[in-house]
Order: C-alpha cells, then sequence, then structure tokens
C-alpha cells in the first residue's frame, strides 16, 4: 500500500511544479493566480501525505478501543490539523488576491499581467 | 583619455535613468557613487572566497574587477533589472528557489 | 504574572475585531483603540518571564526514551521578547496615536488591520511552535497588505497585488519546509526539532534536511526583504502612508528576527547555514543601499535602506558567535526604532509638502526646523555616527566580525555605512538645504503635532540607546547564550 503514499507525493511534485511554470509563463494574471494556488495545494497534499499510514485506522480514540492497538494503528493526526489551518488561509489569501485583481481590471480594462503589473516609476499620468 | 571619456559617457546615460523630469547634480552623483561602491563591494566581497582556496579568489577578484571596471556604466543595466514589473520580481524569485534548492540538496555538504 | 503573556497577542487580537464590528460608532472607536493602544507596550513591561502552555498541557516525560515531550503550543517569554514586544507595541501606540488625531472620522477596517499586524508579530515572536508562526506569518502578510491597499497613494493596489503574488510563492515553500521537519520529526515544537536534531535523532546531514533549510531559508528571504524580495519590500513601504509604513518595517524586522532564530535554533550545527545567511545579508546591503543612491522618490530611498540596514542584522547572526548574534539583533532593535522615526519624519514632509520627489523640493529647513532636526539626528543614527545608538550596534559587528576573522566583512560594514550617510547627506541637502524651487507652495501647511510628539518619543529612545547601551545588550546577550 506504499504505492498509495507514492502516488500522492508524485502528484503534490507535480502540482507545485505547475504552479512555478504558470508562475513565470503565463500572462492573464487569473490564470496565473489559478496556478500558483497550485503550488498551496500541491503543499497541503504533501503534508496530509506525511500522515499517511497504511492500513491505519481513523485517529479517534472511541469507546471500547484498546488503547494500545489504537496508538499502533492510528494514523498521525498532527498534519490533518495543519493543513486545516493553511487551506483556510490558502483561501483567505487567494480571496485578497482575486479582490485585488477586481479592482484593478476596472481600472486597466485588461487581465494582462504585463499591462497592469508592470513598472509604475516611470508613468507620469494617473488616471482613477 | 579613454577612461575619461567612458566616465563622461556614463554621466550622459545616467539623464536616461532619471527620465522623466529633470537630472540634478545632486543625483548624477550619487549615481556615480553607487557606481564606485558597487564595484568596490562587489571585489571586496569575492575576496571573502579566500575561506575556500586563496589562488580561486584570487582569479575570482581579478576576473570581477576587468569585467566590473570594462562594463560601466553598470547602474542603468542593473537598475532596469530590479524594476518593479512583477515578471522580473517573479523570474528572479523562482529562479533563487531553484538555485537554492538545487544547491542545497545535493552540495549543502561540500561545505 | 505569567497570566499576562497570552494577553500580549489577545489584546491586540480581540481589539482589532471589536473595532471592526462596532467601527460605526466613531467616538466609542476612538476612545478604545486610544485605550488599547496605550496597553500594548505596558503588557510586556508587567509580565514576568516564563512559558505558557496553552491548554495547560505541561510537558510529558518519555520514560522509555527519556525525551521530553511538548504536547502544547508554548510560548516563551524573556528578556529579547519583552523588548521587541515592547518596542513594536510603543511603535503601534504612536502609528495609532498619529492615525487618530490625523482623521475626524477613523476608518475601523484600518485599525483593525494594524492592530492585527501588532497581534501577528507579537505571537511570531513569542511561540516555540513552527507551525504557529507560520499561520501568524499569513495573518500578518495578509495585514500589511491591506496596510499597503488602504493608502491613497497611487499605484499601491498594483504593489499590494505583487506582494501578495510573491507572497503566495514564498509561503507556500516555507510550509513545505515546515513539512519536511514534521515528516523527519514528527514534531512541530521548536524545542524537540532542535532536541532530535542535535541528539543524532535526524540525520543532519540528509539531503531532505538541507531540503527543508533551503525552504524555510527562502520564506524567510520573502520575510524580511533580503534579495530577491528587496524591491517588493521597499515598494510596499513607499506605497503605504507614512505612519503605515513606520509599522510594516518594524513587522518585517520583527518577523525576520523571529524566523532567523527559530532556523538557528535547528540548523546552527550545519556550516552551510551561516554561509547562507551571510551571502544573502552581504546582497542585500551592497544592492539595497546602491539603489537607494538612485532613487529620486524619497520615500523609495528610505525603503531601500531599511532593505540594506537588514543586511547588517543578518550578518549579525550569520556569523554565529555569542558578541555576534547579541550584535545583531541590538542592531534589529535599533533599527525599528530609527527607520520609523526616519519614515514618520519624511511622512510629515510629504504632508506639508504633497510631494515625493526630491528634485521637486528645496529649502523645508526654514519653514518646517524642528523637522529637519529630529530628521538630521535620526539620519545620523541610522548611518552609525557616535554617541547614537546605530553607533554602538554597528561598531559592535565591526568588532564581532574581526574577532570572527572576517576583516573584509569589517570594511563592507563601514563601507555600507558610509554609503548610507552619502543617501542620507544627498536627501536631506535637496530636501532641506538647496534653495527653494519657485513653483513649490508651502504655504499654510502645518506638519501635524502627532508626529513631531512620536518623533521626539523615538529620538530620546535613540540617544538613551546610544548613551547605555549595556541596558539592553546585557540581557540579549544571556537569551543568546541560552540559545548557543
Amino acid at each position: 500500500m506504499a504505492q498509495v503514499q507514492l502516488v500522492i507525493l508524485f502528484t503534490s511534485v507535480a502540482l507545485v511544479v505547475i504552479g512555478l511554470y504558470s508562475a513565470i509563463f503565463i500572462d492573464n494574471i487569473i490564470k496565473k493566480i489559478i496556478g500558483i494556488s497550485f503550488i498551496e495545494e500541491g503543499v497541503n497534499l504533501f503534508i496530509v501525505a506525511i500522515g499517511y499510514k497504511a492500513g491505519g485506522v481513523v485517529p479517534i480514540l472511541m469507546p471500547g478501543m484498546d488503547t494500545s492497538w489504537f496508538a499502533s494503528n492510528a494514523a498521525y493526526p498532527l498534519p490533518f490539523g495543519l493543513v486545516l489551518t493553511s487551506i483556510v488561509i490558502g483561501a483567505s489569501t487567494l480571496a485578497v488576491m482575486l479582490a485585488l485583481v477586481m479592482v484593478l481590471y476596472r481600472r486597466y480594462g485588461t487581465l494582462s499581467t504585463k499591462v497592469m503589473l508592470a513598472d509604475t516609476s516611470k508613468r507620469e499620468e494617473y488616471d482613477e | 583619455m579613454k577612461i575619461y571619456d567612458q566616465i563622461f559617457n556614463v554621466v550622459k546615460q545616467f539623464r536616461k535613468l532619471f527620465s522623466p523630469g529633470p537630472v540634478t547634480n545632486a543625483d548624477v552623483s550619487g549615481s556615480l557613487t553607487a557606481e564606485i561602491f558597487l564595484i568596490v563591494s562587489l571585489v571586496l566581497s569575492a575576496i571573502l572566497l579566500r575561506h575556500v582556496n586563496v589562488l580561486l579568489a584570487g582569479i575570482v577578484t581579478l576576473i570581477l574587477a576587468i569585467l566590473l571596471i570594462s562594463n560601466i556604466p553598470l547602474i542603468p543595466k542593473f537598475k532596469i533589472e530590479q524594476e518593479d514589473s512583477l515578471e522580473k520580481m517573479l523570474f528572479y524569485a523562482i529562479v533563487t528557489l531553484g538555485l537554492l534548492a538545487t544547491f542545497m540538496y545535493w552540495g549543502g555538504n561540500l561545505v | 504574572m505569567n497570566e499576562l503573556i497570552p494577553l500580549m497577542v489577545i489584546v491586540p487580537l480581540m481589539a482589532a475585531l471589536l473595532i471592526s464590528a462596532f467601527s460605526k460608532l466613531n467616538k466609542v472607536t476612538k476612545i478604545f483603540a486610544f485605550v488599547v493602544a496605550i496597553c500594548l507596550p505596558l503588557i510586556p513591561l508587567l509580565s514576568n518571564y516564563g512559558l505558557h502552555y496553552f491548554g495547560g498541557y505541561e510537558p510529558i516525560l518519555d520514560n522509555v526514551t527519556g525525551m521530553i515531550y511538548h504536547p502544547a503550543i508554548t510560548y516563551s517569554f524573556t528578556f529579547l521578547q519583552q523588548i521587541f514586544i515592547g518596542a513594536v507595541g510603543l511603535l503601534t501606540f504612536l502609528v495609532i496615536f498619529i492615525y487618530l488625531t490625523k482623521y475626524k472620522k477613523v476608518s475601523g477596517p484600518y485599525l483593525f488591520l494594524l492592530f492585527l499586524g501588532t497581534a501577528a508579530v507579537t505571537a511570531m515572536m513569542l511561540t516555540d511552535d513552527i507551525f504557529h508562526m507560520f499561520v501568524f506569518f499569513e495573518i500578518l502578510a495578509l495585514a500589511q497588505v491591506g496596510i499597503v491597499a488602504a493608502s491613497s497613494i497611487d499605484y499601491s493596489y498594483e504593489m499590494a497585488l505583487k506582494y501578495m503574488v510573491l507572497g503566495s510563492i514564498g509561503s507556500p515553500m516555507m510550509l513545505l519546509g515546515i513539512g519536511f521537519l514534521l515528516a523527519l520529526t514528527g514534531s512541530v515544537n521548536v524545542t524537540d526539532i532542535a532536541v532530535a536534531v542535535h541528539n543524532g535523532l535526524v540525520d543532519a546531514a540528509s539531503p531532505v534536511f538541507l531540503l527543508s533549510l533551503a525552504l524555510i531559508f527562502f520564506g524567510w528571504l520573502y520575510a524580511s526583504g533580503m534579495p530577491p524580495f528587496h524591491t517588493i519590500k521597499s515598494g510596499i513601504y513607499s506605497k503605504a502612508e507614512p505612519h503605515g509604513a513606520a509599522l510594516l518595517q518594524s513587522f518585517t524586522v520583527i518577523s525576520m528576527i523571529s524566523i532567523v532564530l527559530i532556523m538557528f535554533r535547528i540548523y546552527a550545527s550545519l556550516p552551510i547555514f551561516e554561509v547562507l545567511i551571510v551571502f544573502f545579508s552581504i546582497l542585500a546591503m551592497i544592492l539595497g543601499v546602491s539603489l537607494a543612491l538612485t532613487q529620486t522618490d524619497f520615500r523609495r530611498m528610505i525603503g531601500f535602506l531599511a532593505v540594506g540596514e537588514l543586511g547588517f542584522i543578518g550578518l549579525g547572526i550569520g556569523l554565529g558567535t555569542n558578541f555576534s548574534i547579541t550584535a545583531g539583533l541590538f542592531q534589529a532593535l535599533n533599527e525599528i526604532i530609527i527607520t520609523a522615526l526616519l519614515f514618520i519624519g519624511f511622512g510629515a514632509i510629504v504632508n506639508a509638502t504633497d510631494e515625493v520627489d526630491t528634485r521637486k523640493l528645496g529649502g523645508l529647513l526654514a519653514y518646517h526646523p524642528k523637522v529637519a532636526i529630529m530628521l538630521l539626528i535620526g539620519g545620523l543614527a541610522m548611518a552609525g555616527v557616535p554617541p547614537l545608538s546605530g553607533f554602538q550596534s554597528k561598531l559592535m559587528l565591526v568588532q564581532a566580525s574581526l574577532s570572527c576573522g572576517f576583516p573584509e566583512i569589517s570594511i563592507l560594514a563601514i563601507m555600507v555605512s558610509i554609503a548610507t550617510f552619502v543617501v542620507f547627506v544627498k536627501t536631506y541637502y535637496t530636501m532641506f538645504l538647496k534653495p527653494k524651487p519657485n513653483d513649490l507652495d508651502l504655504e499654510g501647511k502645518e506638519v501635524p503635532k502627532a508626529m513631531i510628539f512620536a518623533m521626539g518619543v523615538l529620538l530620546i529612545i535613540v540617544i538613551l540607546l546610544g548613551i547605555f547601551p549595556d541596558v539592553v545588550t546585557g540581557g540579549i546577550s544571556n537569551f543568546v547564550g541560552g540559545i548557543l
């Protein structure tokens, strides 16, 4: 059953690499943000995979369970707790980024990163 | 005369750095200071390589000094690479990440 | 009174939530924000040193292996935390005071962001749990972006979005590094991880351990604005309101030292760790100062100077001796106060002139002599002129690198100080001393009194720390002795 963990790890690596690729090579800012959020998902997946235990049980101690059996068979619960927090943070970051994109789209009328997020120090005029 | 002409050209090139807007003498002298500071500090930090190998440090320092001095003005080229566009920032961030991870994974024990 | 330790985080956090909920009641919000802001520097001064275990879960002794495990999120409060949290609390108080006096109608969300940022850095400084630190690091990034986006300066949204996009590469990489550490040791408590590494339970030479260092280090570069993130960091300073920028740079410095101290405790046995920190610090010093020399927007110039000064802190920690780390941390404290002074002072000039381009300014000495003199002293302190506080910490750094056998680094540090001085003198000359341009209208514009008060308070601290550095360095040195 160790293949399951291996497949998850490969998936997470693929997600991170896709995210890094899209950060450099994609021009549309929304697509870029979607790509970048892949990095975060990949990392979350990786941390979930750490807690994986082949043939393990859910780490909740039910009444009547043998504690020593439970201790040796339960999956590691800490990564799941961490990932839950990390997903919440990722969602709020994503929301803030998309809100900023919305404001900037209204101003520029385009989603191109080259136009919207170019160097601003050389521009003289500024129109609301 | 050649080096003098070169330095004169440097000052001329600084005009482009400060466009749009006028160029004051304080700005030009600041940029010249930056130019000299950049060359001296990079050469000086190359000397730190002597803790690895003295010969290597000597060669690198010499080559770096010749390269930097023959390529003045450095600051315009330098500043263009560090402007505020997201493209360049992301590019350098990811290149640094790649170099750091590669170097640490395969060469972290060499030091 | 150990109960006060969690309150250092809870008070600003609760205040942030309450203020944003009741921001319609203008007068009540103002009074409440002021009272909480006064409490912020007082709580760390009144609290006793000690540990706080959340949920009351005390450390467990494993009878089989004889090791101690920490199941709870632990806050540890020592002299180092006390001075840094005190400093950021004082700065928050001054910034909120400036903000409350500047506007008749206060914005609840903006105060929310200021308090949220303070709570986040306080938690980062206190915590002994690497994931807890990451969570507050992300909250801090959101607060920073909010403070930048809330300003009325041109292109602030663009800069905020750039910071956010770069952040969403930097922070997951840090989380990945934390994940590697979790996979290697099964714990996120820094003390437990450090014990596991020092006892040889984790192979310190394994590539995975080294990769976790690389990834957390990358996150640290993003947090502290070292190259390649120096352009974005100086950018967000220049696009925030001046008092906001003063607070933002203190957030940067504190997140930098809190992450680097955690990394130091885990990775100090690896020689590559110190090489990396020294390399990036030297790069930050060279790039920050040389770019500051070519700027015409003076807010951007201080932004780059602030990044360059961070190199000194990194240098002190990278050299790795007790004396050098003490010097680096002392430099961090000085930088928080001096850079805040400069940001508030130059912000006062922006307030009085509505102009940020040094080429269009001049002759301000006759109009704003108080601001001019205080800025002069602040700039001299940043460049390291005796007897101000910047001199003491830079002298310690130069001595430390000499005694470690790196005279090149000492020369470099002195050169960077001189270049900092050049940057400051150049800007000071063009703004205050050269004749006033004809089209610059200065009549009837005053500098807010609150800003002058804030600068005065910070200036007193700069001078006191310059004359009596032992008050702080002795305690820091004891702390450093504990983690070495």
